[in-house]
């Protein structure tokens, strides 16, 4: 007993001409918890204002990489588009298809979780590495903060971003810092303890 | 009259250390006269990188460290995150664990609830009453250690259940503190209501419109009390909260007043779920005793932290570390909506209207 609308596949689809992916499933409370991926992230912006229309509130965005599937079916998808992905990877703007997104591991997969009337719907977006996916914010201005932090987290670009200055992380770190890796010293800024003990011991020397 | 040639704007910092902000948050702040013209707001004082350092760690060790990104809402996290698990993996929680993730989870709206409506006091510059009410929020606080062992972090959740039980003697005694703070909240509610330093400070300051609230996405008491009659655990119930008797406070005023009047109605009805539970407490076991592999998986869960939804996207793989864990808090989405209570405001009320939307900060920065 879902309180989406009965025809919200449907409309989801029509809003989505390079095609979906849905499946919803209900728990036992009766909420429900439904998954939609897009074939093209160029199909983001129609489906959000579609869902705005709904009444629906963005509750949060979620970027990461997914890492190679290790289903052979993928894999082959990923084979029969990739022609394709890579004739389009050459203009900046144009979203990639979801098809030809390429599983390697640098890739971005963008969601958009929703809230409608307490049930959750969850929209997916491929981002090749290097591709950009339009901002939510003329929809739903409450995306501001969520693509100001993936963009300092994740090389990917968030086109037509009202305020796309940094937002948790100093101008001076270099960006994408969840996809590369950080040794643990540098972060804390402390250095290892062997760099502090010399740090210490140059010190005494000076003094003394 | 002057004849002075004095600019009519000038740009005042608000933080990030200052004496009215709990926590490091940077305003920049524009006033024309008293009177806040602009506002903008540079945060990443406290950002840690938990979330990375989630991926490093094995689910079990998850709960541990989700615990630990706040104070206040320290019990959402982990049950949040244990929800995300045990969808994944199908595990189910037994009856007596999921009352008594109820039972942790209102001990610390209760206590969540007391501390931010007992600062506004302080704001308003009420000391007397604000020690008042620190010593209420106190027999909460020492209800929590008494049952937990611990005031803050109570490490009451695990997957697959809960980590601590009751017994006879400590529902009595559980009981015995309900009344007395019940007592209380009733007197601090009828003191709301007609103490004039009280609702000459804090009646029609820092109002966010029913359309700014929707606009903003804002969740929990500030949505409510600006007329988002929301709360997950009525639209989206989890643990025991689709069979209590659970009340759903919002005003329409949207002001500070009505905020912590939100606030105050909620601990009222927080402690009537509380002697719920403790009434209709099932038998067997608290947790399912075992600590089985989570399979790969993805899931979206939701919960009412004391400030608001929580959310939390968990994914996972063939590993014991999930492959990406992300959590949004209440406050990430409510310190937007400062921009409007702050718009045209007084200076002397900044520092409460900030205390208004109950700010969490290492909970956004993580």
């Amino acid at each position: 007993m879902s309180r989406l609308p009965q025809d919200l596949e449907a409309r989801l689809t029509a809003a989505a001409p390079a095609g979906v992916e849905f499946s919803a499933e209900t728990d036992h409370y009766g909420v429900t918890v439904a998954w939609l991926g897009l074939a093209s992230a160029a199909d983001l912006s129609p489906v959000a204002a579609l869902l705005k229309d709904m009444g629906a509130r963005l509750s949060m965005i979620t970027c990461a990489q997914p890492s190679v599937p290790e289903e052979e079916e993928e894999d082959e998808d990923e084979e029969n588009e990739d022609g394709e992905a890579k004739a389009e990877a050459a203009p900046k703007e144009t979203p990639k298809t979801f098809g030809g997104t390429p599983f390697d591991g640098t890739s971005y997969e963008i969601d958009y979780h929703f809230d409608i009337a307490g049930d959750a719907l969850t929209v997916i977006a491929y981002v090749p590495q290097g591709g950009s996916i339009a901002s939510l914010t003329p929809l739903f201005r409450n995306a501001d903060w969520h693509e100001r932090e993936m963009m300092e987290l994740y090389a990917v670009k968030v086109t037509d971003h009202p305020d796309p200055r940094r937002l948790f992380l100093d101008a001076s770190v270099d960006g994408a810092v969840l996809e590369r890796l950080i040794p643990f010293s540098t972060l804390v800024n402390a250095a290892s303890t062997k760099g502090l003990w010399e740090r210490l011991v140059a010190g005494k020397k000076g003094a003394a | 009259m002057s004849t002075h040639n004095v600019p009519e704007t000038f740009s005042i910092p608000v933080g990030p250390l200052h004496v009215a902000l709990e926590e490091p948050m940077y305003f920049k702040i524009d006033v024309q006269g008293e009177t806040v013209s602009h506002i903008d707001i540079n945060a990443g004082h406290a950002h840690r990188g938990i979330e990375y350092l989630t991926t490093k760690r094995t689910m079990y060790q998850n709960v541990v460290l989700t615990e630990r990104i706040c104070s206040l809402c320290s019990n959402s996290h982990p049950q949040t995150f244990a929800m995300a698990a045990e969808k994944i993996a199908g595990i189910e929680v037994p009856e007596r664990g999921i009352y008594l993730r109820t039972v942790a989870d209102e001990m610390k709206r209760v206590t969540s609830h007391l501390f931010n409506v007992a600062l506004l006091v302080h704001l308003v510059g009420y000391e007397t009453y604000f020690m008042h009410m620190m010593q209420v929020r106190e027999i909460g606080q020492d209800m929590l250690e008494s049952i937990f062992g611990n005031r803050q972090d109570i490490g009451a959740m695990c997957i697959g259940g809960v980590r601590y039980d009751l017994d006879d003697k400590s529902i009595a005694y559980i009981k015995g503190a309900l009344d007395k703070i019940e007592a209380e909240t009733k007197d601090i509610i009828k003191t709301f209501k007609t103490n004039g330093s009280i609702l000459r400070r804090t009646k029609g300051v820092g109002v966010l419109t029913h359309a700014d609230a929707i606009t903003c996405g804002v969740v929990g008491p500030v949505a409510r009390a600006s007329g988002v009659d929301y709360d997950v655990r009525r639209e989206a119930p989890y643990a025991a909260y689709d069979r209590l008797p659970l009340v759903v406070h919002s005003l329409t005023d949207g002001d500070v007043w009505s905020r912590a009047m939100v606030r105050l109605e909620e601990i009222l009805t927080s402690i009537n779920l509380l002697r719920v539970c403790l009434r209709d407490l099932p038998g067997g076991p608290v947790n399912i005793n075992d600590r089985p592999d989570i399979p790969p998986g993805q899931a979206v869960t939701r919960s009412e932290a004391p400030r608001g939804e929580v959310i939390y996207y968990l994914r996972t793989n063939d590993t014991p570390q999930p492959e990406r864990v992300k959590w949004r808090v209440p406050t990430f989405m409510n310190w937007d909506s400062l921009r409007f209570m702050l718009q045209d405001a007084k200076i002397a009320d900044i520092a409460m209207i900030v205390n208004s939307i109950d700010p969490c900060l290492s909970c956004t920065e993580r």
